[in-house]
């Protein structure tokens, strides 16, 4: 019975998270939080530089 | 009991010691305490059937001519044996304990390490059959799959007895179980006699002899031990199925009512050929409502080509921005195993809890070029980018339904667990038992 309960209360929980998580808009995705982009961007973009942009990448094919 | 029952007094022919018949008018063999000589008590003058030869000694739990209540009936423990079966070369003993009451008859106790039995003597005789192609028998309207059969010899006795009762005694015994019961045979050269028994807690046997001390704790499972997670592992999948279908409704909920609303959608084009810089700002546009996530989701026309994209939303008003990368790829192609190919021509990703305001995006499309990938040619694509504010997000929801799938499974699997442990003490053990109290019911 104590069993029941708690994996009553554990599910309620679970539910309870997803519903948080869906209605504040989380992600497993990873971004990069960067506060204080000058907004001289909107007229040069090129002074921006992503962090990103300097990471190894994928050249594909087999 | 009404009245106590009339008790004779005799003298062993052996030790001399006092030998009380309790149950003179039905008893057969009367074994005393003393010296442990099987008498016969149906002549006068007690003759000696048998000498007791062994060394040790045996103490009941239950003392002889304790007397205790069951299902509120008196009963009186009047006799006492020790029985054993040798499988593969190991004894294994159990004591049974012959209750008397003069209305009822009798009644029987069993117990081998710590595992309590309330037996008693069945009338109907149970049908033979088959349960996944292995020996049962039904009686009762409960069906009960074969053990074990063994021969078991009785090592020592106590008491008195309404049968011939000697040391060396041999039957053939089978057990039946369908877990809280047993049904046993026991086959002789001239009969069979069939009993069925209801596991019971040690605790409860006690109480009702009153005995002080604690029974001994029980080791192992035994046949017919009730499995403790039988009612638990339905109660589990009834909960998850509960569960899930709340979180199927909460996801149906989260479909119907997000925003989803498109804040952006245009289409672009890129070639390594232009020397220019690449990266460029989009228009401001509104996410509105609460904080909440962006989706933004690139459609390409590459073909055996990778792009990447280096991308930052930025909040026009605040400078927060939110900063990633994401690569595209797409090939494809044949060799000696047949047909391949890698990745898409598609990508998508959700940026988490980004607060309302107005927003541009930056893009920084990357194609590979000369200098880097050694080729020659110029490599272009046509690109698409499409931003859709509050967008429903179900990896969530796939996560919390394997969440929910823990409980139900552990206890599934310390069920097959216990189950396993009680067939491998069987005919059956390491092989299919089943595993499974199903005869019975689940609770």
């Amino acid at each position: 019975m104590i069993f029941g309960k708690l994996f009553l209360t554990y599910g309620l929980a679970i539910l309870a998270l997803v519903g948080i998580a869906e209605y504040r808009g989380w992600s497993l995705n990873t971004v990069n939080e960067v506060k204080g982009v000058p907004k001289t961007i909107r007229n040069n973009p090129g002074a921006y530089r992503s962090h990103f942009m300097f990471l190894p990448r994928y050249i594909g094919g087999k | 009991m009404a009245t106590p029952p009339q008790v004779k007094a005799l003298a062993c022919p052996n030790c001399g010691a006092g030998v009380q018949v309790r149950t003179y008018a039905r008893t057969l063999n009367v074994v005393c305490v003393n010296c442990l000589t099987v008498l016969d008590a149906s002549t006068p003058e007690l003759q000696i059937l048998q000498k007791f030869e062994g060394a040790t000694r045996i103490r009941p739990l239950v003392p002889l001519g304790k007397r205790g209540k069951l299902e509120s009936e008196a009963w009186e423990n009047i006799g006492f044996q020790v029985r054993e079966i040798v499988v593969d070369g190991v004894p294994y003993q159990w004591h049974e304990y012959l209750l008397f009451n003069p209305y009822k008859g009798y009644r029987y106790l069993t117990e081998y390490d710590g595992h309590w039995n309330d037996v008693k003597t069945l009338k109907s005789i149970p049908s033979p059959c088959t349960v996944s192609g292995k020996p049962a028998v039904q009686v009762l309207g409960r069906t009960y799959r074969h053990f074990q059969s063994a021969e078991a010899t009785t090592v020592y006795v106590m008491g008195e007895f309404p049968w011939q009762v000697r040391v060396g005694d041999q039957v053939r015994v089978a057990d039946y179980v369908a877990p809280p019961f047993m049904v046993s045979s026991e086959t002789t050269a001239d009969e069979v006699t069939w009993s069925i028994g209801e596991y019971t807690d040690g605790r409860r046997i006690f109480q009702a002899f009153e005995l002080k001390e604690a029974p001994p704790a029980p080791r192992g499972v035994y046949a017919n031990q009730p499995s403790p997670y039988a009612g638990r592992t339905k109660r589990a999948w009834t909960t998850w199925l509960f569960l899930n279908i709340l979180l199927f409704a909460l996801m149906f909920f989260f479909s119907i009512f997000t925003g989803n609303q498109v804040v952006l959608d245009k289409s672009y084009y890129f070639t390594t050929a232009s020397k220019g810089e690449a990266s460029f700002v989009t228009d401001v546009f509104e996410l509105k409502g609460r904080i909440s996530n962006v989706e933004l989701t690139t459609s390409t026309d590459l073909d055996n080509d990778w792009a990447y994209f280096g991308f930052a939303l930025v909040n026009e008003a605040t400078g927060q921005g939110y900063d990633f990368g994401r690569e595209v790829s797409c090939y494809y192609g044949r060799d000696s195993d047949g047909s391949w190919s890698e990745g898409g021509r598609n990508d998508s990703v959700v940026i988490p809890s980004v607060p309302p305001g107005r927003y541009y995006l930056r893009v920084e499309p990357e194609m590979q070029s000369d200098a880097s990938g050694g080729g020659s040619a110029d490599h272009r694509m046509n690109y698409r980018l499409q931003l859709r504010r509050d967008v429903p997000y179900n990896a969530f929801f796939w996560f919390a339904a394997l969440l929910l799938l823990v409980p139900p499974v552990f206890t599934s699997l310390r069920r097959a667990g216990f189950e396993t442990r009680r067939w491998n003490e069987s005919d059956y053990a390491g092989g299919s038992s089943g595993g499974s109290d199903s005869s019975s019911s689940d609770d």
